[in-house]
């Protein structure tokens, strides 16, 4: 028997039943096919303007990858992750919660959704190059940033790990009686760590305002979808938690927003969690520790099947569908101002310098404690010894 | 072998035979191909060690050679690697697993330390578990915090784990080899900066590491410089910094951490009356504490100084001033001088 503080799931998962956006679809939800053309009719939010800001922020992700990776090359910072290809998952995401109110627990593949949330671009260069105009301190690796400015907490490398603290954040929403959410995003590898079962299942008994999305680029380093999990897809998995799961095609930014805007709003309303599955691609390799993806687990084939789906010549059909083409010159001067932008933040944040071995004792913790100081002083000595 | 070819063994130097230079990761991998060939319970699996080869490679070519049934990737989940390596190991298996990361031992600490530790006592005796984590560990690789940890003392607190880290390819190969063929869970720390950096002649003929015995690298009379793992090519150089100013330092790399070789590192103080002890990982309850409790212990008379510590410091292991944070060879001559000058 049911008591009335535990209502049947069921009511819960078919309360979406009225929406065009039903939980649990057999194949990702679409507006836009590969080619540009709407296959379904178009919000009226996405007026050209709008699609044209979309666009812009999603070359300014590409482009901010493409520079990254310059950076790399040229031995200027030691790590990183390109999130290319999953553009429309990461801006549209942006655009599903309220900046600066929702809390985000992102994951290390972020960036993209950190740039389209507002965090300054010098911000997320000075975390990777490590300087003094780090927020973090130069104390992560590369690639690792937060933006307390933006209710954005700092990246862990350790995959799923924070996916609990997104629900208790979840759940101090909900005592604290606001009307924020929290999003916590993750890959799809991250859905096999006993912390991504242990994190929604406490959303879930909870009814903790938490949207959870896999941005499901469908391999987690070597590691491809069906030899991660048994399950056909992962938004499945809701089920076991008492959500809705959602399924998107990520690379359709039109999707993400309308399904992710969507599960947030649910979400805001009081009616617990939810799992939004994005699916897209990684185009390029895990990171600049794996160069070689293609000669050692997956095809040509492969990846340029999914270049042929990119998300941002997508939109770019999209807005030559509505009369609106972006031009090749526009996109040249478009491409160049970004790389002219990040030139100038990575010499900005390069002339702050890099932080001394102080930083190393601060923030361990509020106070601190005698053996810390007696540590510093040692460290002082030996410093000035060298001098 | 006898007890003096053993000993002589320890130093790291193959006796007779055939040998051939190989790094330490090289050695890491031959121990498990012909491990892999010799038996068939043998099975290596973690994140990525298949096609991949795992982030580093210790597992290249594995699976080409002994098939997706005996070399597989796993889901990316510690608890489920490790978990699944106990199941193995008490149905009979020999199962190698590899944790991609030191730091991300995490996520299976509690199948490590409730299950792999214990099912041996807490079943007394009837269910053992016989398998090896391997793992990457320690900093010097620009990693930042959560690739760069030494998290080897919450291993050697925990009864049941044996606790093993080489600094050499002869020594990788043959500890990895022990481990193996032992009847005890062992993790098995693999000190990152070395895999290429630690080049040294292996063997062609198979040979075992005894786990808990640690090996002389340089004799010395004046003090005894204890370490394992990274930060064993910084004490060597420290104790070649001193010798040239005319001191004689004894430099022991204890290789296993639990067992250690207490007979081994207290015979060298009561002959030197002075020891310094080298690790990186962070100083509070770091192992080298128990070191130094037994030699104050068990060689209080013949110490002619206190008992030095070179450790990192106690503060999560940072990335800009990761070469700060680590005890490189001045710190450790340093903390020599001053035990020599006390
Ligand atoms: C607990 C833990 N185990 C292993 C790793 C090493 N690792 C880093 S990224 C990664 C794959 C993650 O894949 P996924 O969650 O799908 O995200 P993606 O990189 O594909 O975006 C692994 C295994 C880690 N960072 N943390």
């Amino acid at each position: 028997m049911t008591t009335a503080s535990q209502p049947t799931p069921s009511t819960e998962l078919t309360s979406l039943s009225s929406s065009p956006i039903e939980p649990f679809s057999p194949e990702p939800l679409r507006w836009v096919a590969e080619d540009g053309r709407p296959v379904r009719e178009l919000p009226v939010r996405y007026t050209p303007e709008l699609l044209r800001e979309l666009h812009h922020e999603m070359v300014r992700a590409r482009e901010f990858d493409r520079k990254l990776v310059t950076l790399l090359r040229q031995g200027r910072t030691t790590f990183y992750a390109q999130s290319s290809g999953m553009e429309a998952t990461q801006v549209g995401l942006a655009r599903s919660i309220r900046v600066g109110h929702d809390w985000v627990w992102p994951y290390y593949r972020d960036h993209t959704l950190g740039l389209a949330m507002g965090v300054p671009m010098i911000d997320l260069i000075s975390q990777c190059l490590g300087t003094n105009s780090d927020l973090c301190k130069g104390r992560q690796m590369p690639h690792h940033f937060g933006s307390a400015s933006k209710n954005f907490v700092s990246i862990s490398s350790s995959i799923a790990s924070q996916v609990p603290p997104a629900a208790g954040n979840a759940m101090a929403q909900k005592y604290l009686g606001t009307d924020e959410i929290t999003l916590c995003t993750f890959g799809d590898g991250a859905t096999s760590e006993g912390d991504w079962h242990a994190g929604l299942n406490m959303a879930g008994a909870a009814k903790a305002p938490a949207l959870f999305v896999c941005e499901n680029n469908q391999w987690a380093i070597s590691t491809n979808l069906a030899a991660q999990t048994a399950s056909p897809n992962i938004h499945i998995k809701a089920k076991a938690y008492g959500m809705p799961g959602f399924y998107v095609d990520g690379n359709d930014i039109v999707a993400v927003m309308e399904v992710c805007g969507h599960a947030a709003e649910w979400v805001r309303a009081g009616n617990g969690p939810a799992l939004v599955e994005c699916l897209t691609y990684r185009v390029g390799s895990h990171s600049n520790a794996d160069a070689d993806a293609e000669k050692n687990y997956r095809t040509r084939d492969e990846v340029n099947s999914w270049l042929a789906r990119d998300p941002i010549a997508r939109i770019e059909g999209l807005l030559a569908h509505l009369g609106h083409p972006v031009d090749a010159e526009e996109r040249a001067n478009l491409i160049s101002s970004v790389h002219r932008a990040v030139d100038a933040d990575v010499l900005k944040a390069e002339a702050t310098g890099q932080p001394d071995w102080r930083i190393m004792f601060e923030d361990v913790y509020a106070d601190t404690p005698p053996h810390l100081r007696e540590q510093a002083a040692f460290v002082r000595a030996e410093q000035e010894g060298q001098k | 072998m006898t007890a003096t070819q053993d000993r002589s063994a320890q130093t790291g130097q193959a006796q007779t035979g055939e040998t051939r230079t190989l790094t330490l990761i090289q050695a890491v991998t031959e121990a498990m191909r012909e491990e892999l060939a010799r038996d068939d319970r043998v099975v290596v699996f973690g994140e990525d060690v298949g096609a991949r080869g795992g982030v580093f490679l210790a597992t290249a070519g594995l699976q080409a050679e002994f098939g997706p049934r005996r070399v597989f990737d796993t889901p990316l989940s510690e608890a489920s690697v490790v978990g699944a390596a106990v199941g193995m190991a008490v149905r009979g298996l020999r199962p190698i697993a590899e944790i991609q990361f030191a730091d991300y031992m995490g996520p299976g600490f509690d199948q490590i330390i409730s299950q792999a530790a214990k099912i041996r006592y807490r079943s007394g005796g009837q269910f053992t578990a016989p398998m090896i984590i391997r793992t990457p560990s320690g900093g010097g690789v620009k990693g930042g915090h959560h690739h760069s940890q030494s998290p080897e003392s919450y291993f050697t607190h925990t009864p049941g784990l044996k606790v093993v880290m080489p600094s050499t390819p002869y020594d990788a190969k043959g500890l990895l080899k022990a481990a193996i063929r032992g009847e005890d869970p062992v993790i098995y720390f693999e000190p990152k900066r070395l895999y290429r950096a630690a080049k040294g002649e292996v063997p062609s003929h198979d040979y075992i590491v005894k786990i808990g015995e640690g090996a002389i690298r340089r004799e010395g009379t004046d003090l005894t410089l204890v370490g394992y793992g990274g930060v064993m090519p910084d004490a060597e150089r420290a104790a070649a910094a001193l010798a040239a100013e005319g001191v004689s330092v004894e430099v022991i790399d204890l290789r296993s951490l639990v067992p250690w070789d207490r007979e081994l590192v207290l015979s060298s103080v009561q002959k030197t009356g002075r020891a310094v002890l080298v690790s990186e990982a962070p100083r509070i309850s770091n192992f080298m504490g128990e070191v130094a409790y037994v030699i104050q212990e068990q060689a209080f008379d013949s110490l002619l100084a206190p008992v030095g510590q070179v450790a990192g410091f106690d503060t999560p292991y940072p990335y800009v001033q990761d070469k700060v944070y680590l005890p490189g060879p001045n710190r450790i001559t340093a903390a020599c001088v001053k035990a020599l000058n006390y």
